[in-house]
């Protein structure tokens, strides 16, 4: 890239081949307004807030469209500039319905900054009042079109960077509005996923999110604290908002990150709400059908108590949310296992680990790492989606995938005993059963030099043959049949490897923390379904539901004590003891995502009370157990398939026969 | 040189111009030793006399309001216009969206707690509702704007301070709002 010089405002600045000029200033602290610009997005210089002289032209320029040339002479701040900078914020505040005085987002509003940093304080022109209409039809989202401005950057947030493009244009001139599919109500829409992204990105009070608005602007918050979303193994970059005591909105950080700084329709609604929900405050005791509160001593001695014997018949069982930060992990493994000597220890979504775990082995043998960071999807040219349902697992990686399929042109594949996923956008789409699955995947490794390919495979073979990085999505159902997973692995292998930190496979892992989780809780088989237990330690978030052959388990098992911070049902009806823990807005430590990185989650609001922490917890277990809690001795979760050779030394391996 | 005067007029707000105006507090006394306030609403002036300094709270929705903006004009040299209604038409604009006729339809007949059977709509008792709630520069010259629902006491005090000194303002962007 060749480097530019221009000088803007009378400085010399320094840009390279291709920047935009706002680009530049921004670079070299010059400020320009902007409205309809946003970081990430495609520029679209509509709203003319960015225009600029340059020395030796007549137009005026817009900055955010327009590319650097050496020599340029920019102006930013001319009276004629700002001139016309507010005679179109007039023009906008005229068109529509633009009184703030009635408006959830005034203070929060892009707009109404702009209109009083160019210090208007009349408005020239003759107003509209044109009646627009206000979409409610949505139960979350709410879309006022009378205080549109038309910048369109929902539009493209929702089709470069969901992929939904739910949203686009319809009418023309003054009528012009957003609108969801074609000419549908937002409500009424099929391919809106609800994930709020709109909203997030609206400069005005059009797009509003109800669990959002008047709760609080964004302003007006005590305190905005920069975390992760645990609720899903993608790990979103998340900023939480707080006001008095209350997460009031969530949002992503950034347009111009990976993720497009979209959360998903979990992250979004569930976060902000968790802090009204019903807490577990005090431990409990069950009597008879209800509870009673009890001091910890004494709480904590019954479950010493009820433990003991259990321990000594081997009939002690504990079951971990893979949720939990790895700190809390190792914690909970350095009780279990090396102070406590259990071997029944295991995390909710066991099996579908070991399914995981069995499957990559003979790669990790190999000393590579069976899968990339899931952003990755986004620089390929061909994805092998396999039984995996991502809008479902990890929502955000369904956004990956639609987006680099609409906007990366890339070839989707989708192999699936069910329904397709992404119909609509895929090239090729293989109903398979599960029998037929693994001579698939081998004829797709091996090209049809195996012998003769069915019809209907051979789009995919010609898809995956003329890609340069192709990528897999393997599902969270092909983890039931660990040879399935290897033999994807091995289409993987056989594919190359276009991304240096590991095997292009993207596993749909369903918990959180699962990397941290195989380090320390996963058991080594599913003891469960075994037989019945005299003492089962539940661990729980209350954040995502648990699955009937956990809870069938825990209804059989004679004592049961429940951890969890929310009174989440049927959870607690389960629970012969509960005891509080902290929520995940009042905990931190580190989770390693799909994105394959360990993120650290951070304090959102201060835990208040009779909380104590989970470390704490143990140890005054420990402690009346007889024992001292042993210190955490576990690596943490990145040390897990940590890369020791490069992914294009993989080999292929040999599977059994799938039964 | 005698005491400048100023006149002020309540028109399709809700007073909260003038509340927030009591808010500049004990500065109020300082205020009063320079001007003279003749008609506002706290005071019972029946004429608008010849004054300084005419300020309008409020949007113009009827025909009185009109006529009240009209002849605050005319007898003042400054003419303030306080608050986001006065400006911008505020509130008041809610009811742009619709005619005027469907607006004193729903106003006396359909409002859940009117009992009015026979529809009667007054006509002769008040005056005629204009077909739009305007800000007041759509009427009459403004002189000044100052923005805001209701704009700060201290915005208030600073126009009015301003004015004393011989200057037109126009309020500083760090302390203008519109809410």
């Amino acid at each position: 890239m060749s480097e530019i010089t221009l000088v803007i405002d009378g400085v010399e600045c320094k840009g390279s081949q291709g920047d935009t000029i706002l680009q530049v200033a921004r670079a070299n602290d010059v400020y320009i307004p902007t409205l309809c610009f946003m970081d990430g997005l495609t520029p679209i210089g509509s709203c003319r807030m960015c225009v600029v002289e340059a020395e030796g032209s007549n137009k005026l320029l817009t900055a955010c469209t327009s590319p650097v040339t050496e020599g340029m002479k920019i102006l930013t701040k001319t009276d004629r500039l700002i001139q016309y900078r507010r005679q179109i914020l007039e023009l906008l505040f005229a068109g529509r319905n633009h009184f703030c005085m009635f408006c959830s987002q005034s203070g929060d509003c892009e707009l109404q900054r702009l209109a009083i940093e160019h210090g208007m304080d009349s408005v020239r022109y003759p107003f509209l009042y044109s009646d627009f209409h206000n979409d409610a039809s949505d139960p979350n989202i709410q879309v006022d079109h009378n205080r549109c401005i038309l910048c369109l950057r929902c539009i493209r947030v929702c089709s470069e960077k969901v992929g939904a493009h739910t949203l686009d244009l319809e009418k023309r001139g003054w009528g012009t509005t957003v609108t969801a599919d074609l000419g549908q109500q937002l409500g009424k829409s099929e391919t809106c996923v609800t994930c709020g992204a709109c909203a997030q990105v609206c400069p005005t009070g059009t797009i509003t999110l109800r669990d959002f608005v008047y709760r609080g602007r964004r302003t007006d918050c005590d305190s905005q604290v920069e975390t992760l979303c645990p609720l899903c193994p993608v790990g979103c970059k998340i900023k939480a908002y707080v006001r008095t005591g209350s997460v009031v909105r969530v949002e992503g950080l950034s347009t111009a990150s990976a993720d497009g700084g979209q959360l998903c329709s979990k992250g979004r609604w569930w976060l902000p709400s968790s802090t009204e929900r019903e807490r577990l405050a005090v431990p409990m005791i069950r009597e008879g059908s209800s509870f009673r509160e009890a001091s910890w001593d004494e709480a904590l001695s019954l479950v010493a108590e009820k433990m003991t014997p259990a321990l000594e018949s081997g009939k002690a069982g504990a079951l971990i949310s893979e949720i939990s930060t790895d700190e809390e992990l190792a914690v909970m493994s350095s009780f279990f296992r090396d102070t406590m000597k259990m071997d029944k220890v295991d995390g909710f979504y066991g099996n579908q680990l070991r399914g995981f775990v069995e499957g990559f082995k003979p790669f990790a043998r190999q000393g590579v790492r069976p899968f990339t960071g899931a952003h990755h999807i986004l620089e390929s040219d061909a994805i092998l989606v396999l039984d995996a349902d991502p809008q479902e697992e990890a929502p955000v990686v369904a956004s990956y995938i639609r987006v680099s399929t609409i906007i990366g042109r890339a070839k989707l594949v989708n192999v699936s005993s069910g329904k397709n996923p992404f119909e609509g956008i895929t090239d090729a789409d293989l109903r398979v059963s599960g029998k037929e699955m693994k001579a698939l995947l081998v004829a797709l490794r091996e090209g049809g030099a195996g012998g003769a390919v069915p019809e209907n495979v051979k789009g995919a073979l010609e898809i995956l043959k003329g890609a340069k990085k192709p990528i897999v999505v393997l599902g969270s159902n092909l983890a039931k049949t660990p040879e399935l997973v290897t033999e994807a692995l091995n289409l993987a292998v056989a594919c190359g490897a276009p991304f240096d930190d590991g095997l292009a496979v993207v596993p749909m892992f369903l918990a959180s923390n699962s990397l941290g989780a195989l380090n320390t809780v996963t058991g080594g088989k599913d003891w469960l379904s075994e037989g019945d237990l005299d003492f089962l330690y539940v661990h729980s978030t209350g954040m995502v539901d648990e699955d009937t052959h956990s809870l069938n388990a825990m209804t059989r098992a004679r004592f049961v004590v429940v951890q969890t911070p929310f009174m989440v049902h049927p959870l607690v009806q389960m629970a012969d003891v509960l005891l509080p823990v902290p929520a995940w807005f009042e905990r931190s430590g580190h989770y390693c995502t799909l994105e394959g990185d360990r993120r650290k989650m951070n304090v959102v609001v201060p835990p208040q009370g009779n909380l104590k922490g989970l470390g704490v917890i143990m140890k005054e277990l420990a402690a009346k157990l007889g024992r001292t809690l042993q210190e955490a001795s576990t690596a943490p979760c990145e040390n897990v398939y940590v890369a020791k050779a490069a992914p294009d030394k993989a080999q292929i391996v040999t599977t059994k026969e799938v039964r | 040189m005698a005491k400048p005067k100023v006149a002020s007029v309540w028109l399709e707000a809700c007073a909260g111009c003038h509340m927030s105006f009591l808010d500049i507090d004990e500065r109020i006394v300082d205020l009063i030793g320079k001007v003279d306030f003749t008609a506002t609403p706290i005071t019972d002036f029946k004429e608008i006399p010849e004054v300084e300094v005419g300020v309008i709270e409020g949007a113009l929705g009827n025909e009185e309001e009109l006529h009240i903006a009209k002849e605050l004009r005319s007898k003042c040299k400054i003419l303030i216009a306080w608050g986001d209604c006065a400006v911008f038409g505020g509130i008041n604009c809610m009811r742009n969206f619709m005619p005027a006729e469907k607006v004193l339809e729903e106003g006396y007949v359909h409002t859940a707690t009117t009992v009015n059977p026979d529809g009667v709509i007054p006509c002769d008792e008040v005056p005629a509702l204009l077909p739009q709630a305007i800000p007041v520069d759509r009427a009459v010259k403004v002189d000044v704007y100052v923005p805001g629902c209701p704009p700060e006491a201290d915005v208030i005090y600073y126009v009015f301070s301003e004015i004393l000194e011989g200057r037109i303002p126009t309020v500083p962007t760090d302390v203008m709002r519109y809410d």
